[in-house]
């Protein structure tokens, strides 16, 4: 039974998403865009809102919401004009409605003048469009009950004498001889004539089981009847018609909403009965007052117009349950399950794919005729388990529009504070990922866009002058790609200056006064720490907020981004994410005697080169030539200080790896172990951020290992002076985790 | 007199905490046999297959209001009986009076004492045994 409190829960999980509605359809509305039914669905959410308060007693979000809501009722019944100044106000009255909100569900008391400068503009916008009506009621001194009202409660009859059954009662009725019956002498039609002769009956005869004219046996039923009764008479009296027969067919006899009366007397059902033309009376599923299924059948839709309203699939919904009364709101598909309890469900199907690993390697371990089979049986647990983990992982995802929605207004405000017009296009919001994901994905997101309108779009007037239209766009997409959510910002604006960026760069040292860099270096120059090339610091950009923070965000999430930019004709920035942070492909290494984990997102390739392909520069641990071009290497071992640095010989493996922006670089260990589904635990809580390493899990031999972080281990690389930027590949486009070709099958 | 055990009662909110909190207050007073629908469309469903003793709904939803929702069931041959109390919040004088014109029999102000939601149930159906 649902306490008060976990009545609140639900209240302020209301409120969100009342909030989230107002927020989207409020822009709508202001650009005309909205449809009549937007603005009813922002009423109603105020009015939402507004109810809830008033059961938990918040009383000045009540007071707030109710005019709020009644500024809303004006306009959606036509007697106020939706201007963009009133919509403004109503944006604003969201933000209060929404401190209240919070307010109200923290306990915190709220300060007595709070919103009053909002609530004045509500009220302000009531009066001054009254034309001599008013538009506003008595909003403060709502009467507790609406006395001098006249409501005279209507008595229903029928309530007092106990039974009245008088009237004619509508039976749905359901008749299947079985293939027997006529040979126990009893002749279906009969029975349909006693039926007809206690009142109006309506049948439609159901053919499907009736075989072709060569095989039919006239001796046994193939025919069905169902439809409806209409009848005074009592249901002993329709029983009775059946008497005979009631062993010999499928007999459903149910009443259709009975007349409110105390008696309860509602039959039995059998089995439901499969789709069948019905009738054009209304006509309803079987109901029992100890099993309701709340099961409907699919039907057409009959013919007369008040049984239309009534008849079309009344929802299959689920199975009975087990508390007589509750029968599930016809049509509901989804439902609210606490965060919490789904956490802890991921939880335990990742304890249980590590558990399985271990199992695994015991089996291993066993004399090869108990092995196999076992291992068979085995690898059928491996499947279910990973069918569950997608299954569970899956009710974690969350469509991205959960972060994409709160665009569009972030648009329309920095818009206006520059002075420029711009538009928002959105594709791909559907698309679906871990709720870890979706968390981390705001704060760049802003930014990025932040930047593009900032930096990248310009105003109106130069834009005429470039030829482009006076607004820009922005388009914000996302979609699957492999084993990563790729999310693309475009902007049609005038791209990265590279000569301003490379010359800021030289200014701050940050690249060598000589060094020769194409225009895609220039342009990754942005993502290096410090770098700003606003002249003063606009409010909208913030302050050190740089491109390397939104970086540092998404590689936090092993995720990757990239730019390209256009001069003068926009600038498109990439960022390409895991689909989870739980569970991930690992391929477990061993160093020294460390053993690590590597994402598998990470590798791009494996392989164990002749030394002959070892170039040793001074001072740097070498290169390799892979296929014509060179690729620096890094020594693990030196990188995490495991062990003094050794010449790579031929035993060891290397694994290639992006290093970003289309860079590969290539990471030596001494051997790869394997390759397993590793669940991510996080070190952070015990041992705060440590560079390079992104968490830690359990292996199937029970030992921790750590996960690498590559991308900060090739920053940390690099700034060791690993040169970087030597080895290009095609177009700099980077390469999602391809199949290890020499090694290391999957 | 109809025994409260044997009622059998749907609640029409969009708002889930509002359904909740109504169906506390019924059981509260006695009631057992509950149904919830999010909108006027799901409760007609409902009513078309379920047999009804009382219907408390609110106004504002989506899909099919509680004014839909009210003319189509007392457009019903079966449900032109059945008791309506409408749920309403305070201040909403002109809605109540279009309910009782529509053919409500009673309405409810949120939020609501167990006592009163007796007392209204009562007005419509008689004592509550």
């Amino acid at each position: 039974m649902a306490s008060l409190d976990q009545l609140k829960l639900t209240f302020f999980d209301e409120c969100s998403e009342a909030l989230q509605q107002i927020e989207l359809g409020l822009p709508e509305i202001a650009d005309g865009a909205g449809a009549e039914d937007t603005i009813n669905a922002v009423f109603r959410s105020v009015h939402s809102v507004k109810g809830g308060a008033g059961i938990f007693g918040f009383e000045d979000l009540v007071k707030f919401a109710h005019v709020f809501e009644t500024v809303l009722d004006a306009m959606r019944s036509g007697k106020l004009a939706t201007t963009h100044e009133i919509v403004d106000t109503l944006l604003q009255a969201n933000d209060v409605l929404s401190d209240l909100i919070a307010m109200s569900r923290s306990g915190e008391a709220v300060a007595p003048d709070f919103g009053a400068e909002c609530r004045a503009a509500l009220e302000q916008i009531l009066r001054k469009n009254s034309d001599g009506e008013e538009l506003g009621d008595d909003t403060d001194a709502a009467p507790a009950d609406f006395d001098g009202l006249d409501f005279i409660p209507v008595r229903v009859e029928g309530f007092e004498s106990p039974d009245s059954q008088g009237g004619e009662q509508e039976y749905r009725i359901v008749f299947r001889p079985k293939p027997d019956m006529l040979k126990k002498a009893n002749e279906p039609l009969y029975i349909l004539r006693e039926l007809r002769k206690l009142g109006s009956l309506d049948l439609i005869v159901e053919t499907d089981r009736l075989p072709g004219l060569a095989e039919i046996n006239a001796g046994e039923s193939y025919l069905g009847w169902t439809g409806t009764l209409r009848t005074a008479a009592t249901r002993q009296q329709i029983d009775d018609v059946f008497e005979f027969v009631a062993g010999d067919c499928d007999l459903e006899i149910s009443t259709v909403f009975a007349e409110p009366t105390a008696e309860t007397g509602l039959p039995v059902s059998s089995d439901p009965a499969p789709a069948a033309a019905e009738s054009a009376a209304a006509a309803a599923a079987s109901v029992s007052a100890a099993e309701p299924l709340g099961a409907a059948l699919p039907r057409e839709r009959p013919a007369s117009p008040p049984a239309d309203k009534v008849a079309g699939s009344a929802g299959e919904t689920a199975a009975p349950q087990g508390a007589p009364s509750k029968a599930p709101a016809a049509g509901a598909t989804t439902t609210r399950v606490e965060l919490e309890k789904i956490d802890r469900v991921v939880n335990m199907v990742g304890e249980l794919v590590i558990a399985q690993a271990m199992l695994g390697q015991v089996v291993h371990t066993l004399p090869e005729d108990v092995s196999g089979r076992l291992m068979q049986v085995l690898d059928e647990v491996v499947h279910h388990t990973r069918e569950l983990k997608d299954s569970v992982m899956s009710m974690r995802a969350q469509q991205v529009n959960a972060v994409f929605q709160r665009m569009p207004r972030l648009v329309r405000e920095l818009a206006g504070k520059t002075a420029k017009k711009v538009r928002l296009e959105i594709a791909g919001e559907t698309t679906e990922v871990d709720r870890s994901i979706i968390e981390r994905l705001g704060d760049p997101l802003t930014h990025i866009i932040r930047n593009s309108i900032d930096h990248g779009i310009e105003p109106p007037r130069d834009r005429t002058a470039a030829g482009k239209p006076e607004e820009g766009t922005i388009r914000l997409s996302a979609e699957h790609r492999g084993s990563r959510i790729v999310i693309e910002i475009r902007d049609d604006g005038a791209g990265i200056n590279s000569e301003r960026v490379l010359q800021k760069a030289r200014e701050r040292g940050l690249v060598n006064t000589e060094a020769v860099l194409n225009e895609d270096e220039i342009n990754n120059l942005i993502f290096l720490p410090g770098f700003s090339t606003a002249e003063k610091i606009s409010d909208i950009s913030g302050r050190g907020v740089g491109m390397d923070v939104v970086r540092r965000n998404i590689q936090d999430v092993g995720g990757r981004i990239s730019l390209k930019s256009d001069r003068g004709r926009g600038m498109t920035i990439q960022l390409a994410l895991p689909l989870t942070l739980a569970v991930m492909d690992g391929m477990v290494i061993r160093v020294g005697q460390e053993t690590y984990v590597m994402p598998m997102s990470a590798i791009v390739e494996c392989l164990r080169p002749p030394t002959s392909d070892i170039h040793n520069l001074i001072g740097t641990p070498g290169m390799l030539r892979l296929r014509g071009n060179l690729v620096p290497l890094v020594q693990l071992a030196e990188l995490l200080d495991i062990g003094p640095m050794q010449a790579v010989s031929d035993e060891r493996v290397v694994i290639i790896s992006d290093a970003g922006e289309g860079t590969r670089f290539g990471i030596v260990v001494d051997e790869l172990l394997g390759h397993q589904q590793v669940v991510v635990k996080s070190i952070e809580e015990s041992y705060g951020s440590v560079p390079g390493i992104a968490g830690a899990t359990i292996l199937g031999n029970g030992r921790v290992a750590f996960i690498l972080d590559i991308e900060k281990l090739s920053d940390i690389a690099s700034s060791q002076n690993v040169p970087v930027g030597v080895a290009r590949f095609g177009n700099g486009a980077t390469k999602s985790a391809a199949a290890p070709t020499a090694i290391g099958a999957m | 007199m109809p025994a409260a055990a044997t009622l059998k009662v749907l609640v029409v909110d969009d708002q889930t905490s509002v359904r909740q909190m109504t169906r506390m207050t019924l059981e509260q007073i006695g009631i057992r046999h509950i149904h919830e629908a999010e909108n006027g469309k799901l409760a007609m469903d409902t009513a078309s297959v379920q047999p009804l003793d009382l219907v408390i709904s609110d106004f504002n939803m989506p899909e099919m209001d509680g004014l839909a929702f009210l003319r189509a069931l007392r457009g019903h041959p079966a449900a032109r009986k059945v008791p309506f109390i409408l749920l309403t919040g305070r201040g909403d004088r002109e809605l109540v009076v279009k309910a009782a014109q529509a053919g409500a029999n009673n309405y409810l102000i949120k939020p609501f004492t167990p006592d009163i939601l007796r007392q209204k149930i009562e007005q419509v159906m008689g004592k509550l045994s």
